[in-house]
């Protein structure tokens, strides 16, 4: 919600700067930002109460002299006489209607009401529609004008569930589905209450009498319905997070007073249908608890202070809620009312000592397999559970995002084999993927297990032992057998035939429930545990990578470790990655064979061949420069 | 002078994979909890209202309960959690007080842009014992915080809101650039919650908070996307070894 900063400093003695008010506002829970001389409020949904000047003033009192001296009309008022019944009172326990006939239109406002409009960049409508905006705006309670002319007949407000159109003042065409709280009038909907009013009886720049309708909706009769329907509106936000029901007459009042300065009103006269009466609150004064809730140590004439600042009554020994509070009930929450007078920050902290516990972790055995499949080479992911095919037993999402994230997966592989082909795509030569999830399924109620699922193609490894190595069920099998002999895994190959592929490298994958794996694997001694911290996160490119591989013959062995020096560490906004794909040691010809790959992708455009070329020349020059080192052929 | 013809071959370099981001940074945060004395408890995703709404003391009328913020499956019988809380309901009802316990998962919610994605994971505390203040829950905080960041971060509490705590705040903690950055939420769980599950609430009172993995592995490693994480791309992945 948009507040002007100027429309709050005129009412405060002490004409705190933007920046003072803004601190004061963010001590008292009240999240913004700034822009010009406009707070841009993020209130949380328990402070509907906050939702005007009025409401953020009554806050801001803690901290300044707030003056809410805003001029109502006192006279008696004549009682309207009004065909209406009310079969929704549970939904709407008070309301009240004003009858107002004003002799012309005003063409000019006044500039307190002009301000409002100028000040939040906000459009005119009508006369009457705009002080109701503006009485929105600055008591938090929202009201309704209906034209008069078009009021003839039975209003009625009730609870209906029958699909009906309905054309909102905004033009925009609804059918109204499920159960609604409506008005109707004459049996036709003229009202979606406490969200958006009907074309048919909305006021325009001639109406010259008006009903106006201030009521005092449950949260609940409203909520879900402006995101139903897709109508954003400042009424439906503030019914939605509770009103103050004890308002009416006071806001109807200042609804005249507010017409009166800008025409002669011929007539008026006010109703107010009231079911119930709003309970008012009452709580203990208990200052013992407070403290002990806070972990302070105030006076009760400190604490009663407090709250007398933010308008609760206090009489002897109990605490009145005032009736805009509906969201304190308990002593916590006056706590937390005291806790944000004095500030957060402000409370000193206080050594906690939790009783250590000697449990183990119950993951261990979990954890261990990912140490192991880590040491050989495998990278653990995440994936989304939601898929678009339904298998046997899956689980349905009611509400899916779209179609293609309608059901709960069954297995891990098939997400795996997705981001096996993803890397494959991005000249990935080896793979080797695991992820470890709760899978769920639906036979005879919502079934649990708990799965590792791994996968891998391609080569072993980049290094020049397993370069050329590649990877089959075989390998998977010796490396689980190295760390569990006596268990046997059903490893399987899978098809490449139905993947959108060229790429002719095995799949070998496995998916099995983690009760499979005996306490044998605890035994594991794994090679280094992962990083407390890692380098400094480097966005990846999408953009397509090469590959140059150079061959060198080294005959004077004491150059072997200036080349690898060289080419491993070399620095270049284009080589990705280098690394010894190839070494052999000839012992007859006291000759070394060494093979480095270099890895080029530009995180800006693809790289052309020229492009790539220059550095791999500059590589190569640089290279030669170590005598006793060649390259055959070249 | 060394023999120039004998020569160790280059180091054989060991192609280590990586722990996913997310879950290492989960491991890391769970187990500095332990060390503070919670236990670890688990729970499932697929959840029941009553558990991930009701015990929560998240009225019926509450927007999160929506069918546009929670996904619902079979029917509306059951949900996917939209946090780790329920997880802390079943301790309670199970465990008598005192009782510290840490859960940390995958938890949904209906959102998908730059900045959400409809899976992500939380880690969510609780102690319950007598006499628990807040201003003890603001010594544990400090502590995980500087664990987690450098010892010494500029952080504050903001007045929050949520259903099961009462006072709720949020705590920021202050960039290297001098912006906030929203890290975590907590407060004192809310009696109501605590009566649910069968403490008494005029003998027992508890803290609670709850850590957005994504958020605290994004500031941490500089990742600015957070669909980075879910692409399961070996460029990316290969980085956090």
């Amino acid at each position: 919600m948009k507040i002007a900063y100027r429309h709050l400093v005129q009412h405060i003695e002490e004409n705190p700067s933007i920046d003072q008010m803004s601190d004061s506002l963010f001590q008292l829970g009240h999240e913004h930002e700034i822009d010009g001389g406009i707070f841009d409020m993020e209130f949380t949904p328990n402070r509907g109460d906050c939702l005007s000047i009025n409401g953020l003033l009554r806050d801001l009192a803690v901290f300044y002299t707030v003056n809410l001296n805003q001029e109502v009309f006192t006279e008696k008022l004549n009682e309207l006489q009004l065909d209406f019944k009310n079969l929704s009172k549970n939904n709407c326990p008070k309301i009240s209607f004003l009858k107002l006939e004003i002799d012309q239109v005003p063409e000019t406002y006044k500039k307190s009401l002009d301000n409002y409009f100028t000040d939040l960049g906000l459009n005119k409508n009508n006369f009457f529609t705009d002080v109701s905006n503006y009485l929105s705006y600055e008591t938090g309670q929202p009201t309704h004008c209906y034209d008069a002319c078009a009021m003839s007949g039975k209003l009625i407000f009730h609870e209906i569930e029958k699909n009906e159109e309905f054309e909102t003042l905004l033009d925009k065409k609804i059918t109204l589905t499920g159960k609604n709280s409506v008005f109707s009038l004459n049996d036709n909907v003229i009202n979606l209450a406490g969200i958006v009013g009907g074309k048919s009886t909305s006021c325009s720049n001639k109406t010259r009498t008006v009903i106006v309708e201030c009521a005092f909706f449950l949260p609940e009769a409203i909520i879900g319905k402006s995101v139903k329907y897709a109508i954003q509106s400042e009424a439906s936000h503030k019914f939605e997070r509770g009103v103050d029901p004890e308002s009416h007459d006071k806001v109807l009042r200042r609804f005249i007073k507010l017409v009166s300065e800008h025409a002669n009103i011929k007539d008026m006269s006010i109703i107010s249908f009231e079911y119930e009466d709003t309970p008012i609150h009452q709580l203990p004064v208990n200052v013992h608890k407070i403290n002990q809730i806070i972990g302070i140590n105030i006076t009760e004439d400190d604490y009663l202070n407090y709250l007398s600042k933010l308008n609760f009554g206090i009489d002897k020994d109990i605490i009145k809620v005032p009736s805009f509070r509906s969201d304190v009930k308990t002593q916590n929450d006056l706590a937390e009312e005291v806790a944000r007078l004095i500030g957060y920050d402000n409370i000193p902290k206080s050594e906690i000592s939790i009783p250590k516990n000697d449990k183990t972790n119950h993951k261990d055995l979990e954890n261990k397999l990912r140490l192991f499949l880590l040491d050989h080479g495998f990278y653990e992911v995440i994936n989304s559970p939601f898929v678009s095919l339904p298998a046997e037993d899956a689980i349905r999402v009611d509400n899916p995002l779209d179609s293609n994230r309608e059901y709960i997966r069954t297995n891990i592989t098939n997400s795996l084999v997705e981001n096996l082909l993803f890397n494959e795509r991005r000249q990935k030569d080896s793979i080797k993927l695991f992820e470890i999830s709760d899978i769920y399924s639906s036979s005879k109620g919502i079934n649990k297990k708990r799965k590792l699922s791994i996968i891998a193609s391609g080569r072993v490894g980049e290094n020049y032992k397993d370069f050329s190595k590649k990877i089959n069920k075989k390998y998977l099998a010796i490396l689980f057998q190295e760390i569990l002999p006596n268990e046997v895994f059903d490893f399987k190959i899978l098809s490449r035939e139905l993947l959108d592929t060229k790429i002719k490298n095995e799949i070998v994958s496995l998916e099995v429930d983690i009760d499979k794996f005996s306490d044998d694997i605890l035994s594991y001694r794994e090679i280094s545990s992962p990083p407390d911290n890692f380098n400094e996160y480097r966005p990846i490119s999408d953009l397509p990578s090469s590959i140059k591989d150079i061959s060198y013959s080294v005959m004077d062995f004491s150059k072997i470790k200036d080349l690898t020096d060289l080419l491993l560490n070399y620095q270049s906004d284009i080589v990705k990655n280098v690394f010894i794909f190839d070494y052999f040691k000839n012992e007859k010809t006291e000759e070394i064979k060494i093979g480095f790959r270099f890895v080029f992708q530009s995180k800006i455009a693809t790289l052309t061949a020229s492009e790539i070329d220059v550095i791999y020349n500059e590589i190569i020059i640089k290279s030669l420069d170590i005598k006793g080192i060649t390259i055959p052929g070249m | 002078m060394p023999d120039h013809k004998d020569i160790t071959p280059p180091k054989l370099t060991k192609d280590r994979g990586s722990l996913h981001p997310i879950n290492h940074m989960k491991d890391s945060i769970m187990s500095l909890l332990v060390s503070f004395g919670f236990e670890i408890i688990d729970g499932p995703e697929i959840e029941t209202e009553e558990f991930n709404f009701d015990m929560l003391n998240i009225k019926k009328s509450h927007p999160a309960r929506q069918m546009h913020d929670t996904f619902y499956v079979e029917n509306k019988s059951n949900l996917l959690r939209t946090h780790t809380s329920p997880v802390q309901i079943r301790g309670m009802l199970e465990k008598k007080p005192p009782l510290a316990l840490i859960s940390g998962g995958k938890v949904y919610r209906k959102d998908d842009d730059a900045t959400h994605l409809p899976m992500f994971h939380q880690v969510e505390g609780i102690y319950v014992d007598e006499n628990i203040s807040f201003a003890q829950l603001k010594d544990l905080i400090y502590k995980i915080i500087y664990s987690l960041f450098d010892d010494g971060v500029e952080l504050r509490f903001r007045p929050s809101y949520f259903p099961f705590t009462e006072p709720s705040a949020e705590v920021d903690i202050l960039s290297k650039e001098g912006k906030w950055l929203e890290i975590l939420g907590c407060g004192l769980v809310n009696p109501v919650v605590l009566e649910n599950c069968n403490i008494d609430s005029d003998k027992y009172s508890g803290l609670a908070f709850g850590l957005g993995i994504e958020r605290i592995a994004m500031l941490k490693h500089g990742v600015t996307d957070i669909r980075e994480f879910y692409k399961s791309n070996l460029d990316f992945l290969s980085q956090f070894k």
